[in-house]
C-alpha cells in the first residue's frame, strides 16, 4: 500500500478524528467573522490537551499501561522552553527538539525502571516518579520554584508567532502530525504487538517476542508526544509552573481519554473537546441553578467520572460507534 | 548540629513514620488482599481529620472529639465499600484508578462545600501541649510523643488482629479467593467490608493525629497517599510488617534527609550550591530510595502477606 | 535412532514445603509422541513450565537439541524452537482468528519493529497466516472474532499458534481439554499428522487419545516419575494401576 492509500484508509476508519481536525482548521474563520477571538484561545487549549491525551492513549488505551507519570512529560516539555529562554535561547525549533529529546530520554529512563514491574506496582511507581519530578521543579528556585516562570512567545524561524493565528496553526499542525503518526503506529506491526501485549502478554511471549522492548518503545513515543504538547503549551500560556506536572493532571488526562473512548484514535481529542467545554459550561450552569455553590462545580466531575467507569466504558466513541453502526 | 537537635529530628522522623504506617497499613491490606487500587485512601485521612476537628469544636474536648470521630470514619469506610467499591472488585486496575480518582475529586469538593476551602486550625489539647524531656535538657513536644505512642499501639493492635485472631486468619486466607472462603463458611462480602472499614479507621486516626500538627484542609490526604504508596512499594504489597518497617524508614529518611542533606552537601560543595541543590535533593530522597530498592528487590523488602 | 530433541535430567522444583518436581528425567526424540500422564496435582504442568521457561527449576538441566536452556526466558526458548499450547486457551480474544495467526507469522519472521505498513493488511503475512490456519482446519473461520469461537475451535487455534514457528519441540498441555468426541478425534488426527515434524511432549487425561498417539508414556505421581515406557507396558504396570486411578480403563 502506498503511504497516501494508508493515510486515506486511516482517515476513513477514524472519521471523527479527521472531522474534528478539519473543524479546528476552519474554526478561526468562524471566530473571525463572529468576532470571538477568545474562542481561539480555548480551541488552542483543547488541541494541546488533546495532543497530550493522544500521547498517553498510546500506552494507556493501546498498550494497557496505566501510567500516572505523563503529566510530568508535559511539564518537562514546557520547562524545556522556559529553561532555554532563561539561558538566552529563543529559537522555537530548538525548544521543540529539546523537548522531544529530554522527554525521550526521560521516558526511556522511567520506562525502563517502571516497566519491569506490572499491575499495581507499575501504577504506583509512575505516580511516585511524577511526584518526584514535581518536587524537583518546585525546589529549583532559579527557575521560579513554586511560583513558576514566565515565558515569551518563542521565535520560530519563518513563523512569526506574534502574528495572530500563527501559534494557532502551529499547534494545529503539531496535533495533525501527531494524529497521523499515531494512526500509522497503531496499525503497524509494532502497534499490533503492543495491543496484543495489552490483551495477553503471555501469548506474545509464546510467539517468541519479548514484551519489554515494545512497551518501552511505546512509552518513549508517548512521552515525546506529551513533551511536544508541553512545549507548545508553554508558548501558548506564556507561563510555566510545577502545577502543570502534578499527578492530578495525569488523572485529568486519563479522564479525558476515558470520556472520549479508551483505545480509539478519535477518543482523546473528542474527550478534550467535551472536557474543556464542560469546564466552561458547568460553572455558568451552576450560577444559574445553584448560585451559592457556583464555585464548587467541580463536584460534578467526580460522579461523572465514576458513572462513565461503571456504565459507559467505551466513552463517547462507544456512543458514536453504536449510532453509526461500527464506523468511527 | 547538636545531639539534641539530632534526637529531636529522629523523633520527628519516627512520628512521621508511624503516621505513614497508619495510612499504609490499610492501603497494603486493601491492595494486597483485595487487589484493589484505592487511590481515595487519602480522603479517609481527610475525613478523619475533619470529623475530629469539628467534633472537638462541638464538644470542646479533644479526646471526646477523637472518640466520637473514630466510629464515624469506620462507618464512612463501611458505607463507601457497600455503595461503590464492591462493584469495582471485578474491574481491571485502570477502572479502579479512575473511579477512585473520581472519588478524590468528589470528596475534596464536598469538604470544600461543607467547611470552606480555607484550612481549619485545630489547637493542641491543653493537656498535651507541654514538653517532655526525652533526655535531660532535651525537651520534645508532648503531643508528638503521644502520636508516636498511639501509632505504636495501633501497630501492635494491627499485628495482633492480623496474626492472632480468627478474623485475621480469614483475612490472610485470602479475601480474594471467593470460592475457598465461601466453602469455609465465611461471608466474604462482610469480610471485605470489614477490612475496608478498619483500613479507613486507621487512616482516619492518622488524620486526627496530624490535624493539630499541620493544617486540616481539602486535599490534605493526597501527599500522604503518595508517600504511603511509596511505603508500600518499598515494604511489599500485602505485608503489614513490611509497611511498618518501610514507613519508619521513609519517615526517617524524609525528615532527617531534609535536615542533614544540606549540611552534608555544604561540606563538599560551596554554600550557595548546597543551598540550591539541598532542598531539591532532599525532596527527592524518598523516591530515590524507592528506585534503588526496586532495582534490587522489585517486589519490595518483605514477601507478600507478611 | 532419531535425534534427541528434549533432554531433561534431575529436574527439581519446590514451592515452600511442597516438592512439586522430584528428580525428573526424560527425553523426547524427533518424530516421537511422548505422553505425560498422572493424577491431578502430579506436577505435569509445573514440569512443562520448567521446560518452557515460565518457571525456574531449583536443580536439574533442560536441554534442547543439546543446548542448555536453563537461564533463558520464554521468548528466547521459543526462538530456539519450543512451542507450547496452553491448557487454558491463551489466544488473543480482542482479535480475529486470522489476526492471531498474522501476529504469530509476524513474530516468526522476526521483523516486528516496523511502524509504517498496516500489519493486518500485509499480503506477505496473510499468506503465511492462512497456511497456518489451514493446517488445523480453521481456514474458513479466519474472519471470526476469537471471542465468538466455539471451545473446540479455540483449542485448534491454540494448536495452530503453537505450530507457527515450526518448533522442534511441541509441548501440548491437554489439547483435548473440554472438547467433544468429534473434536477430540479431529485433534488426534492433526497431532498424529505432526509426528514426523517435531518432538512432541503431550499431557493428556484422555486415555483413548494417549493410546492412539503415544510412542512412549511417562507416568508422573506427586512430582516424581514412577514408570516410563511403551503404552502397553505402562498399562500393565501394577504400580501405575495402583497409583493412578484413571477414569478410562484400557488394558
Amino acid at each position: 500500500m502506498g503511504a497516501l492509500k494508508i493515510l486515506l484508509d486511516g482517515a476513513n476508519r477514524n472519521r471523527t478524528l479527521f472531522v474534528l481536525l478539519a473543524g479546528f482548521a476552519l474554526f478561526p474563520i468562524y471566530t473571525g467573522i463572529a468576532d470571538l477571538p477568545f474562542w481561539n484561545d480555548l480551541a488552542m487549549r483543547i488541541m494541546i490537551l488533546g495532543m497530550a491525551a493522544m500521547g498517553l492513549n498510546l500506552v494507556l488505551g493501546y498498550g494497557g499501561m496505566v501510567s500516572f507519570g505523563h503529566a510530568a512529560f508535559v511539564g518537562v516539555g514546557a520547562y524545556c522552553v522556559g529553561i532555554s529562554q532563561y539561558y538566552g535561547l529563543y529559537n522555537g525549533w530548538i525548544h521543540i527538539i529539546m523537548a522531544l529529546g529530554a522527554c525521550g530520554a526521560l521516558g526511556l529512563a522511567i520506562g525502563y525502571l517502571s516497566l519491569r514491574t506490572s499491575g499495581i506496582y507499575f501504577i504506583m511507581i509512575t505516580l511516585a516518579f511524577a511526584q518526584m519530578l514535581f518536587f524537583l521543579f518546585v525546589s529549583l528556585e532559579q527557575f521560579g520554584g513554586d511560583d513558576g516562570m514566565s515565558i515569551d512567545r518563542a521565535e520560530f524561524i519563518i513563523i512569526d508567532l506574534w502574528e495572530p493565528l500563527r501559534l494557532y496553526y502551529l499547534i494545529w499542525a503539531a496535533l495533525t502530525l501527531s494524529s497521523i503518526l499515531l494512526m500509522f503506529i497503531v496499525r503497524s506491526r509494532f502497534g499490533v504487538v503492543l495491543q496484543a501485549i495489552k490483551g495477553n502478554e503471555s501469548r506474545v511471549e509464546a510467539m517468541g517476542l519479548a514484551p519489554l522492548p515494545f512497551k518501552i518503545t511505546g512509552y518513549v513515543i508517548s512521552a515525546m508526544i506529551c513533551g511536544l504538547a508541553g512545549a507548545l503549551f508553554a508558548s501558548w500560556q506564556e507561563y510555566v509552573s510545577p502545577d502543570i506536572m502534578h499527578w492530578t493532571r495525569s488523572g485529568e488526562l486519563m479522564i479525558i481519554i476515558i470520556l472520549g473512548g479508551l483505545g480509539t484514535l478519535s477518543g482523546p481529542l473528542l474527550g478534550a473537546v467535551v472536557f474543556l467545554l464542560l469546564e466552561e459550561i458547568l460553572p455558568e450552569l451552576m450560577h444559574v441553578v445553584a448560585p451559592n455553590y457556583a464555585e464548587n462545580w467541580m463536584i460534578i466531575f467526580g460522579p461523572i467520572l465514576i458513572a462513565v467507569v461503571l456504565f459507559a466504558r467505551g466513552g463517547l466513541m462507544g456512543l458514536v460507534q453504536r449510532v453509526t453502526g461500527g464506523r468511527t | 548540629m547538636t545531639i539534641t537537635l539530632l534526637l529531636e529530628q529522629m523523633f520527628n522522623g519516627l512520628q512521621s513514620g508511624v503516621t505513614l504506617f497508619l495510612i499504609a497499613a490499610g492501603l497494603t491490606l486493601i491492595l494486597g488482599i483485595m487487589d484493589f487500587v484505592f487511590l481515595a485512601h487519602g480522603a479517609q485521612v481527610m475525613i478523619g481529620a475533619y470529623a475530629a476537628a469539628s467534633l472537638t469544636a462541638l464538644t470542646g474536648n479533644f479526646f471526646l472529639g477523637i472518640l466520637l470521630a473514630i466510629p464515624i470514619t469506620f462507618a464512612s469506610g463501611f458505607l463507601l465499600e457497600f455503595l461503590l467499591i464492591r462493584h469495582l472488585y471485578r474491574r481491571d486496575h485502570m477502572d479502579q484508578v479512575l473511579a477512585t480518582f473520581g472519588l478524590i475529586l468528589f470528596f475534596n469538593e464536598l469538604i470544600r462545600i461543607g467547611f470552606g476551602p480555607a484550612a481549619l486550625f485545630s489547637d493542641l489539647p491543653k493537656a498535651l501541649s507541654g514538653f517532655v524531656n526525652i533526655l535531660p535538657e532535651a525537651p520534645y513536644p508532648m503531643f508528638r510523643l503521644v502520636v508516636i505512642l498511639v501509632g505504636l499501639a495501633c501497630a501492635i493492635g494491627i499485628h495482633v488482629l492480623v496474626s492472632h485472631t480468627r478474623v485475621g486468619a480469614m483475612v490472610r486466607a485470602g479475601a480474594n479467593n471467593e470460592a475457598m472462603t465461601a466453602a469455609l463458611g465465611i461471608n466474604i462480602r462482610l469480610l471485605r467490608r470489614f477490612v475496608f472499614a478498619v483500613g479507613a479507621c486507621f487512616a482516619g486516626v492518622a488524620g486526627m493525629m496530624i490535624g493539630p500538627l499541620t493544617a486540616v484542609e481539602p486535599g490534605m490526604g493526597e501527599p500522604l497517599l503518595i508517600l504511603s504508596l511509596v511505603v508500600i512499594i518499598i515494604g511489599g504489597i500485602g505485608s503489614v510488617r513490611g509497611a511498618f518497617v518501610a514507613a519508619v524508614l521513609v519517615g526517617m529518611v524524609d525528615t532527617m534527609g531534609r535536615v542533614l542533606l544540606p549540611v552534608i552537601l555544604r561540606s563538599f560543595m560551596g554554600q550557595a550550591a548546597a543551598d540550591g541543590a539541598g532542598p531539591a535533593l532532599a525532596s527527592m530522597m524518598v523516591y530515590i530510595l524507592m528506585s534503588l530498592i526496586l532495582v534490587f528487590r522489585p517486589t519490595g523488602l518483605f514477601s507478600p502477606k507478611g | 535412532m532419531s535425534e534427541t530433541v528434549l533432554q531433561i535430567e534431575g529436574l527439581e522444583k519446590s514451592f515452600g514445603a511442597l516438592r512439586a518436581t522430584r528428580d525428573v528425567s526424560l527425553d523426547v526424540a524427533h518424530g516421537e509422541i511422548h505422553a505425560l500422564i498422572g493424577p491431578n496435582g502430579a506436577g505435569k504442568t509445573t514440569l512443562i513450565r520448567q521446560i518452557y521457561g515460565s518457571e525456574t527449576s531449583d536443580a536439574g538441566i533442560v536441554k534442547l537439541r543439546g543446548e542448555v536452556m536453563n537461564g533463558l526466558n520464554v521468548p528466547q526458548r521459543v526462538a530456539r524452537g519450543i512451542g507450547r499450547s496452553f491448557q487454558i486457551s491463551n489466544v488473543l480474544m480482542d482479535f480475529t482468528v486470522l489476526q492471531n495467526a498474522i501476529l504469530a507469522e509476524q513474530a516468526r519472521l522476526g521483523e516486528s519493529f516496523r511502524f509504517f505498513r498496516p500489519a493486518f493488511d500485509d499480503p506477505a503475512l496473510i499468506e503465511g497466516a492462512e497456511v497456518m490456519l489451514d493446517r488445523v482446519g480453521l481456514g474458513d473461520r479466519a474472519a471470526t472474532p476469537v471471542a465468538d469461537l466455539a471451545h473446540g475451535e479455540r483449542r485448534l487455534l491454540e494448536l495452530a499458534l503453537a505450530l507457527a514457528a515450526e518448533p522442534a519441540l511441541l509441548l501440548l498441555d491437554e489439547p483435548m481439554a473440554g472438547a467433544g468426541s468429534e473434536e477430540t478425534q479431529h485433534m488426534i488426527e492433526i497431532i498424529d499428522g505432526l509426528r514426523s515434524r517435531a518432538a512432541i511432549l503431550l499431557i493428556e487425561h484422555d486415555m483413548d487419545a494417549v493410546f492412539q498417539l503415544a510412542d512412549r508414556v511417562t507416568v508422573l505421581v506427586e512430582g516424581g516419575v514412577i514408570a516410563s515406557g511403551p503404552p502397553d507396558a505402562i498399562s500393565a504396570d501394577s504400580a501405575v494401576r495402583e497409583a493412578y486411578l484413571g477414569s478410562e480403563d484400557h488394558a
